[in-house]
């Protein structure tokens, strides 16, 4: 069996089966599309060990939306969006600070060694996280947004290829989420180049309701299967409105 | 008509010979640029000018920008004169200015004009804390890497003198330049805004090395323009004329 979930099952059906043991998978959309939603719904489901990497909410965040939906809640959370709080935004806080107030002697002795932490590199704090998963592994990346907005383009790709490389060797999987055009068109088409399946979540509005679709952009070597679906938000989450 | 200049107040450094040699002292508030290259005794210079401050109850502060203090403290001179109950009762006060950078985020290579003003601004708000009358910055050719280009050199010194000078603080601002270099400073710029400048360098006589020592300039006060050469000792930094007679060895 070649095939692993996707997280929807409606949705599996849609692709012939799942998605292939080793894809990279990018689910991008305007902001209010349900690319989050999807994630979760991504890591509630599949016999890997999930691994779910958020830097826009806090663990509880996550847990207490799967948990009403009744999802499974058996993962890991890697919170870089904590701890760039704790090490970025905090030290920025007292910086400014000290600017607007000026140092005394006191704020100078007070300094450790430990405060002058080198700025950490949270895309090779990601990059290295995953490499340390036991495979088959199910990894979350949400989002690439926060990557891209704080490393230069072309680090944040050197990064996503070796983890794109990093699944498909071990027959994992890995979801990011992503924005769609906020970011220059030639990172994105980067990102799009070397994720294996591309999901996109839009809507249409039409009268006074909106009409949602899965549209799914590229499944790697199965051309066939692109195609918009239109997809209802219920109780149970996302689904396609209709089986295949 | 005689023209009466009022007499300076001076600073007193308290370096045997180098009084004399500046009629009396450093003209106060004057910030003077003590230049040379490594080895010719710049940092024991500019801490026994601290040293005899603190000794007279004037407060000084010493920024170490490219040592830590710490290790500098361990390695330094024991003079006699020495008192390190002085650093307790905080006369003389050891800073090192990569805290300062990391405390005010100015961690880039380069800092902007902006950031120039606020480093300044930093330092004279702690001499003020402090109550400093001596500050040394050792060295400023370390500070000036972070600046890059000589306006910006120019903006930070001319800014920094005015502030330390407005708090009646006598400074030293230590500069490295290469043996061979023809100008005072690395950057060419500190040399034309410091109100002073102090060369030592290493002579090389017979066989010896010697250090000397030659004001070059000093605004406020009449100078010997004449070398010097320098002895560190446990008594602290001795200076006599250096003879010329029979000395072409």
């Amino acid at each position: 069996m070649n095939f692993t979930s996707i997280g929807i099952p409606a949705l599996d059906e849609h692709l012939g089966g799942g998605i292939h043991k080793g894809s990279t998978v990018l689910v991008m959309g305007s902001p209010g599309s349900g690319t989050e939603f999807f994630a979760k719904q991504f890591a509630s489901t599949g016999r890997e060990a999930v691994t779910y990497f958020t830097s826009t909410e806090r663990d509880e965040d996550v847990l207490s939306v799967m948990r009403e939906y009744g999802w499974r809640t058996d993962m890991k959370i890697i919170n870089v969006g904590t701890k760039y709080y704790e090490r970025v935004l905090a030290k920025k806080l007292e910086i400014s600070r000290f600017r607007q107030e000026g140092i005394t002697l006191g704020d100078i002795r007070k300094f450790k060694e430990g405060d002058a932490a080198k700025e950490e590199n949270f895309l090779t704090f990601l990059a290295y996280e995953i490499s340390k998963l036991n495979p088959p592994f199910r990894v979350v990346i949400n989002s690439l947004d926060f990557f891209l907005e704080n490393y230069e383009s072309p680090e944040v790709l050197m990064a996503m290829r070796t983890i794109k490389a990093h699944t498909q060797h071990s027959e994992s999987v890995t979801l990011m989420t992503m924005l769609k055009g906020v970011h220059e068109s030639r990172i994105q088409s980067s990102i799009e180049d070397l994720s294996d399946v591309i999901i996109e979540l839009d809507r249409e509005k039409v009268g006074h309701e909106f009409k949602k679709y899965i549209i799914v952009q590229k499944v790697r070597n199965r051309p066939s299967q692109v195609g918009i679906i239109p997809a209802v938000y219920d109780k149970t989450g996302i689904r396609p409105a209709q089986a295949p | 008509m005689v023209a009466k200049t009022a007499e300076r107040d001076r600073c007193v450094t308290g370096v045997e010979g180098l009084d004399t040699i500046l009629y009396g002292g450093i003209p106060r508030s004057n910030t003077v640029l003590l230049t040379g290259s490594c080895g010719t005794g710049k940092t024991s210079l500019a801490l026994e000018f601290l040293m005899h401050g603190a000794v007279k109850d004037e407060n000084s502060l010493f920024v170490s920008v490219t040592e830590n203090s710490e290790k500098l403290l361990q390695n330094i001179i024991p003079y006699k004169f020495f008192d390190k109950s002085l650093i307790k009762s905080g006369r003389l006060v050891f800073v090192d200015m990569p805290v300062m950078y990391e405390r005010l985020g100015l961690t880039k290579a380069e800092l902007s004009m902006e950031e120039i003003e606020l480093l300044v601004n930093s330092l004279a708000s702690l001499a003020k804390e402090l109550q400093t009358k001596r500050l040394v910055i050792d060295s400023i050719t370390s500070v000036c890497y972070k600046l890059k280009t000589s306006e910006k050199i120019r903006d930070f010194i001319l800014k920094l003198s005015k502030a330390l000078s407005d708090l009646g603080c006598t400074s030293i601002l230590v500069g490295e330049v290469t043996a061979d270099s023809a100008s005072y400073s690395t950057f060419g710029v500190e040399e034309a805004i410091a109100d002073g400048i102090i060369l030592m360098a290493n002579m090389e006589r017979r066989g010896d090395l010697l250090r000397t020592l030659q004001v070059i300039k000093m605004r406020g006060t009449m100078h010997s323009r004449a070398k010097y050469v320098l002895d560190l000792t446990p008594v602290g930094v001795l200076l006599v004329p250096l003879l010329k007679g029979g000395s072409t060895g």
